[in-house]
């Protein structure tokens, strides 16, 4: 059995709105499991839930083997990061990070060295004796890390922790964090609607919707195999082409055939370009279009073009100095043999992984 | 699941409060009006009241102070805000004092130093006689109009200087790089950004000017308004009309209630949070305009700050009697110790009492109206409302009428004076706490949780002392409104629960001047040292005093 187990979990809100619809997880002891989503879409409700600061309406919890939903919130040995830090502000980040030692009976030395310990861990070493309203939201952060970590919980949950920080700062904490949390080894369950902080930090990734569990799975898997459209339009960038002629033509060349009902995708990275009448690499198709939008963003660049089967993006990688396109220039996109990906009229993937 | 705890309780028990100490009280206003001496059930006050040219004319009267209280307010209100928040002022943290200063000091002492300078015997007037220029006494309308815009100009004052200094000053430069004129842009962009500030403060102004009792009882001289005309009713020694009193105060509460109402309706759609990325700046003004502006931000706050000013000069005077002899002496402050102590007791007593009620009763509602929302908090936020439109006058009446007769008699209490005083501030208690409350994160208290406090310590150990300052600063805010509150005190007092304002109020009308002016000396100190302290705790923040 999995350390934290959630099965069957409902929550209802009003007389109608549900937000989880029977959702089940499993997170193992020191793993970073991420909820991923879009606002509203029961993430933080979950995470609400094991912290035990709203109530199930049906469904189970447990941890450790035991039933976390008997117990009070605050006897449940969780550690909290809030997205609002939610720091005292009328204690010093020392006696901030201290606050939950005191329950827990910690003798004097051993908090003091505790504390000492958690606050080099996430570099406010020198601050200890500061109050924390004056620091900036990265510092604050860095001390409700520190906070919840130093109980040493037996679950740490994160409230979208990042998403009041500037990007730059973003991308340098989230790798503190991930590293913070490999070396205690406490099993993190991080709430995130941001897809890239996702495939970043985690060990496992699960894609939520409307209240249910779109998928489960690794970052690999979820970026590179992602079971339903809604998971491969969220994770990353998706083209779908329009069904026609032209899809059916260039479906031949690839060796598949038109499902009934069938979406066809391809991500912008897989896509090439190729001036018209080119020869194309063996076992690939083309399509001819014109471009219509030309985005340079350095280390890559998006080509828009509007082609039989629907407007496409072309990712490419390092754009060199002269390889712009201007809008009305006519080219050919390279669709490669293995990238596609189909889905039902209901969303989910049709066939193995392309 | 609704079980019985402890915020049900509190509810229950706010509930209660509020019918025993307002609707009960009030609402037995509200009946006594219809019926007559004898218990018969009778329209014929309101029809009297319809009928008499005398309470036509207090009706008319009461429009007329409340509109000019207004308008004086406002004209002079702005005009000082505007200078202040928009151009380089020497002193403005003076000037903001001085405001202070005419706000807290107590009542109707205004009234009376104005007659000292302005009155029939006015030293001003006399001096001016002396020239060969005759000006008229200050009695009359004229008067009270005065008394009203120096006393209440500090409300549009401190309300619109707010809100000036937080229209984005981006808003401006936009219209101004659409072509604006500069005029265009004062009315077009300032000043419907200013508007719900504009009327709060003018309405604050207004209910204040149509319940003030004091002004018009001293310097009206048979001008008469509808508070003034209820007290006299009530209090006539011979053939006191307590029927007729509470009409009057019936319709008193209605005039004020329509005016909230318009207030409301008015800035209903018009409230603008700015961000605050361009805060505006002051420009220094050059040349005659910038003479011009001082002249104008002095004046207003030397004038309105004149009774303060007058009270302390004349507190020092020697006197003889009643009647004041040149030279300075202590004499006035040694009739304080001997003979008004237990007047400077009482108040000090009954406003502390007043205050740590308030404290206890307006902190554990505002945390139940700010932390367990629903249908029933939201009604009694509601509620809280109506003590807000309360003239004192009304508040003591119904008092009387309540706790007369029946099965709480407190007539003649201390106990009904500190509970007058509790419920009329008790509104604001609730709503500053409320709103500190709401401005505290809830994550702050989950942290706690998760951290291993239960929810009660997590409350006591968190928020508690997150609004531990706010609430000390509003309690010492309360003493002051409770230390100076004269209308309902004068109803409901007997010898012996005699407080100071009204001591102050009865020694001007015995033409005691001296130990009048020693005693607002003594009762502005005191709330000049709670304002102060209340400053310490939160940091200076005039609009607290609203």
């Amino acid at each position: 059995m999995s350390y934290l187990t959630v099965t069957n979990a409902t929550k209802q809100f009003g007389t109608s709105f549900m937000a989880l619809n029977g959702v089940s997880v499993s997170v193992e002891r020191g793993e970073f499991f991420t909820l991923l989503g879009p606002s509203g879409c029961g993430k933080t409700t979950l995470l609400r839930s094991i912290a035990g600061f709203n109530d199930l309406t049906s469904g189970e919890i447990t941890l450790g083997g035991a039933n976390l939903r008997v117990v009070p919130p605050h006897q449940r040995d969780i550690g909290m990061v809030f997205q609002d830090y939610a720091v005292f502000p009328h204690l010093s980040v020392f006696d901030n990070v201290a606050f939950g030692l005191k329950p827990r009976k910690v003798a004097a030395p051993e908090i003091k060295r505790r504390v000492t310990e958690a606050l080099e861990a996430v570099r406010l070493g020198a601050m200890a004796e500061r109050l924390p309203a004056a620091m900036s939201g990265g510092q604050q952060q860095r001390i409700g890390l520190a906070r919840a970590m130093v109980i040493n919980p037996q679950l740490l949950l994160m409230d979208e922790p990042l998403s009041n920080l500037d990007a730059k700062l973003r991308i340098e904490l989230r790798e503190e964090i991930r590293d913070i949390q490999k070396q205690v080894d406490i099993a993190t369950i991080y709430v995130t609607h941001d897809q890239e902080e996702a495939l970043a930090i985690s060990d496992r990734i699960c894609v939520m919707n409307a209240g249910k569990i779109e998928q489960v799975g690794t970052p690999q898997e979820i970026y590179g195999n992602p079971q339903t459209q809604f998971v491969a339009t969220f994770v990353g960038t998706l083209n779908s082409f329009t069904a026609g002629p032209a899809l059916d033509t260039m479906l031949n060349q690839l060796g598949r055939t038109t499902k009934d009902g069938a979406t066809w995708t391809i991500r912008p990275e897989h896509l090439g370009l190729a001036l018209p009448g080119d020869t194309v690499p063996a076992g690939a198709a083309s399509l001819d279009g014109v471009v219509s939008k030309y985005t340079y963003l350095g280390r890559e660049a998006h080509v828009a073009v509007d082609t039989p089967a629907g407007s496409l993006v072309v990712q490419l990688a390092n754009p060199g100095m002269a390889a712009t396109s201007a809008a009305g220039e006519a080219v050919s996109v390279v669709v490669p043999p293995n990238a596609l990906m189909a889905f039902s009229g209901e969303g989910k993937r049709l066939g193995s992984a392309g | 699941m609704p079980r019985f705890n402890f915020w049900t309780a509190v509810m229950i028990l706010t509930w209660v409060m509020l019918f025993v100490l307002l609707f009960i009280p009030v609402g037995s206003v509200l009946v006594s009006s219809f019926y007559d001496q004898s218990g018969n059930f009778t329209l014929a006050n309101y029809l009297k009241f319809l009928g008499e040219p005398r309470f036509h004319k207090a009706f008319f009267n009461t429009l007329v102070v409340g509109f000019g209280g207004l308008l004086g307010a406002l004209l002079l209100g702005s005009i000082m805000a505007f200078c202040v928040s928009r151009f380089v002022i020497r002193g403005g943290k003076f000037v903001s004092l001085l405001a202070i200063l005419a706000l807290v000091s107590p009542p109707f002492i205004g009234a009376y130093s104005w007659i000292v300078l302005f009155g029939a015997g006015g030293v001003v007037r006399g001096f001016l006689r002396d020239m060969g220029i005759n000006m008229p006494p200050i009695y009359g309308v004229g008067g009270i109009l005065v008394v009203f815009s120096l006393k209440f100009y500090p409300y549009v004052y401190l309300m619109v200087s707010g809100a000036l200094s937080n229209v984005n000053r981006s808003l401006e430069e936009a219209a101004e790089g659409l072509g604006l004129t500069p005029w265009q842009r004062t009315f077009k962009i300032s000043f419907p950004m200013v508007f719900p500030a504009l009327t709060a403060g003018g309405l604050l102004a207004l209910i204040h000017a149509i319940a003030d009792f004091g002004t018009p009882r001293l310097l009206g001289r048979g001008y008469n308004v509808l508070a003034t005309e209820a007290f006299t009713l009530y209090s006539a020694e011979v053939g006191s009309n307590m029927s007729m009193a509470t009409t009057i105060s019936v319709i008193l509460i209605l005039v004020s209630m329509v005016f909230v109402m318009l207030q409301r309706y008015m800035s209903r759609r018009n409230v603008y949070h700015g961000n605050m990325i361009n805060k505006p700046a002051r420009i220094q003004l050059k040349g005659m305009r910038n003479v011009l502006a001082h002249v104008a931000v002095y004046f207003i706050g030397l004038c309105g700050a004149m009774p303060v000013i007058i009270s302390v000069i004349y507190s020092f005077r020697k006197t003889s009697g009643p009647v004041f002899q040149d030279g300075f002496a202590l004499q006035s402050y040694e009739r304080i110790l001997f003979n008004l102590s237990d007047v400077v007791r009482n108040s000090l007593t009954f406003s502390v009492a007043a205050v740590v009620l308030i404290v206890i009763v307006g902190t554990v509602v505002g945390v139940l109206v700010a932390r367990r929302t629903n249908v029933n908090t939201a009604m009694l936020d509601g509620a809280f409302m109506v003590p807000y439109v309360m003239p004192g006058i009304v508040i003591g009446i119904a008092f009387i009428a309540a706790f007369n007769t029946g099965p709480i008699v407190l007539t003649g209490t201390a106990t009904i004076i500190i509970l007058s005083v509790f419920i009329r501030r008790l509104p604001y208690t609730v709503r500053t706490t409320a709103s500190s409350l709401r401005q505290i994160s809830p994550s702050m208290e989950e942290a706690a949780v998760s951290l291993g406090y239960s929810p009660f310590q997590a409350f006591l150990r968190i928020t508690v002392p997150l609004i531990v300052p706010g609430i000390i600063a509003g309690g010492m805010l309360s003493f002051v409104t409770a230390i100076n509150e004269l209308s309902s005190s004068l109803v409901l007092y007997v010898g012996s629960t005699m407080t100071m304002p009204v001591r102050i109020y009865l020694l001007i009308l015995d033409g005691d001047f001296g130990t009048a002016a020693a005693l607002s000396t003594v009762l502005l100190l005191l709330s000049g040292t709670a304002v102060y302290i209340a400053f310490r705790f939160m940091g200076r923040n005039e609009q607290a005093l609203l």
